[in-house]
């Protein structure tokens, strides 16, 4: 299976996007800065927005499921349970999955933007899907709960998933990179390849690949056994 | 200090005076309402002075309505009312307040209120306006947002959704509110405020403006008194 976007452009006034490129099955980190174009080619790439030029064209791909950026944006019932119904799950196993502290009776929107968060990313990530598609799935999240969500990210090892995102520090297993730098999505390769061509790395991997200690991927050990290679 | 607004002229829009467009749609929906000749007379009226159409943004909104004012009206002629008289002079209002929410900019109810109230509760009242506009504007996003992620979750459109998903949308619409409530209070708004309001007044408002009341009249008088009848 696979998502072929054949010269997608999105114009907005000054401000456009074009994308080229094919999305095979593994996990795909797309970066960018903030306004870059990242929720748009989201939305797109889910075929809810209808770019000004080109084609998205999904092959294989049957179940679909985009998670935006705003978690209230997905709330459609008023109480946990049943909006972990309307997703087709059990409420009881999602607070245990979002480690929530809460009843089933709650409304959704009563829970801090954080708890909120990782509610609907814990709705999202217990159904595997062909197509993910996450906008800036760590916003809102602190350290810890990034970290968590890296691992179960990189857990998924089925379908495409594709993260969007503007984050510096903390990632999960990527299998390839990709970055949206002047109004255009280049295709970087497979890491760890990809992190010499990256053009806004973040500045710790940027130091290594200056000093040619490249780690194999971005997940926080790989880039901790890249930085205790310095002192070798 | 007092803030003074630029005339309200847009090149695109047909009546520029805030203040003749809200007479005017007041008057107009007061006729249409009175009489079955009275709606006729603002559907002139509309087709005259109004873009019409063309310049709705959300077409499928207004459709709904005019079609759930349809089937209101179909079963009041079932059950022996005039069904007729409904959908004309109710569908002409859903016009008319369409045509009036497509023109209306941002500020023109402050503009207005300053104008007619002054600055205290004049202000008051306007920024009350301006905030409910910008919450409906807030609703139809909220709407489309909900149906896109009742579309992901692959749920069905039904009787059943629609109670939470009206719910979602007063909860929001109420957290909003809450909001910039607090919002003004951190910024130390009180009451009042000081606005200078510049209106930019064309012909076309003038002449929209005086047909408005003409059609008002027309509403109010018999049909009968404009024609000489001799037994």
């Amino acid at each position: 299976m696979k998502i072929v976007l054949d010269h997608l452009q999105v114009q907005q006034g000054e401000w456009s996007l074009l994308v080229n490129g094919t999305f095979e099955e593994g996990i795909h980190l797309v970066s960018g800065v903030v306004g870059s174009g990242k929720s748009t080619l989201a939305l797109a790439m889910a075929g809810i927005f209808t770019p000004s030029q080109g084609t998205v064209k999904r092959e294989g791909i049957k179940t679909l499921m985009l998670s935006t950026q705003f978690p209230e944006f997905h709330i459609t019932r008023l109480s946990i349970a049943e909006e972990c119904a309307s997703w087709g799950l059990d409420y009881k196993d999602v607070i245990r999955s979002a480690r929530l502290k809460v009843d089933g009776n709650v409304s959704p929107l009563s829970l801090s933007r954080g708890e909120l968060k990782r509610f609907h990313l814990a709705c999202i990530l217990a159904r595997e899907y062909d197509l993910l598609l996450v906008d800036e799935p760590f916003s809102s999240l602190d350290c810890i709960e990034k970290e968590l969500l890296c691992r179960e990210l990189s857990t998924h090892d089925s379908g495409i998933t594709i993260i969007f995102t503007h984050e510096q520090s903390i990632f999960p297993h990527v299998d390839h990179l990709w970055e949206i730098d002047a109004g255009e999505l280049c295709a970087l390769g497979r890491l760890p390849g990809a992190l010499t061509r990256w053009q806004r790395a973040p500045a710790l991997i940027k130091k290594l690949t200056d000093l040619g200690r490249c780690p194999v991927n971005l997940t926080p050990d790989a880039i901790r056994e890249a930085a205790c290679r310095i002192h070798e | 200090m007092p803030g003074k607004s630029h005339p309200r002229c847009d090149p695109g829009g047909c009546m520029q005076d805030p203040r003749i467009r809200l007479a005017s749609a007041a008057l107009i929906s007061v006729a249409a309402f009175i009489s079955i000749w009275g709606a006729l007379a603002v559907l002139l009226w509309w087709l005259l002075f109004t873009p019409r159409m063309r310049r709705v943004k959300n077409i499928r909104v207004v459709t709904g309505m005019l079609v759930l004012i349809g089937v209101i009206a179909v079963l009041i002629w079932i059950s022996g009312g005039d069904g007729l008289s409904y959908f004309l002079r109710f569908g002409v209002i859903v016009l008319v307040g369409t045509w009036l929410y497509t023109e209306q900019k941002p500020g023109d109810f402050l503009a207005v209120s300053v104008w007619a109230g002054k600055n205290r509760w004049g202000f008051e009242l306007g920024m009350i306006g301006e905030c409910a506009m910008q919450i409906a504007e807030l609703l139809l996003c909220d709407y489309a947002r909900i149906r896109i992620a009742m579309k992901l979750k692959g749920e069905d459109w039904g009787v059943r959704t629609l109670v939470p998903l009206c719910l979602i949308l007063i909860h929001d619409a109420l957290m909003r509110a809450d909001e910039i409530a607090e919002l003004l209070a951190v910024r130390g708004y009180r009451n009042g405020g000081v606005c200078c309001p510049v209106f930019c007044t064309g012909t076309l408002d003038q002449v929209s403006g005086i047909c408005a009341i003409c059609v008002f009249f027309f509403s109010i008088v018999p049909v009968s008194e404009f024609f000489i009848l001799s037994m």
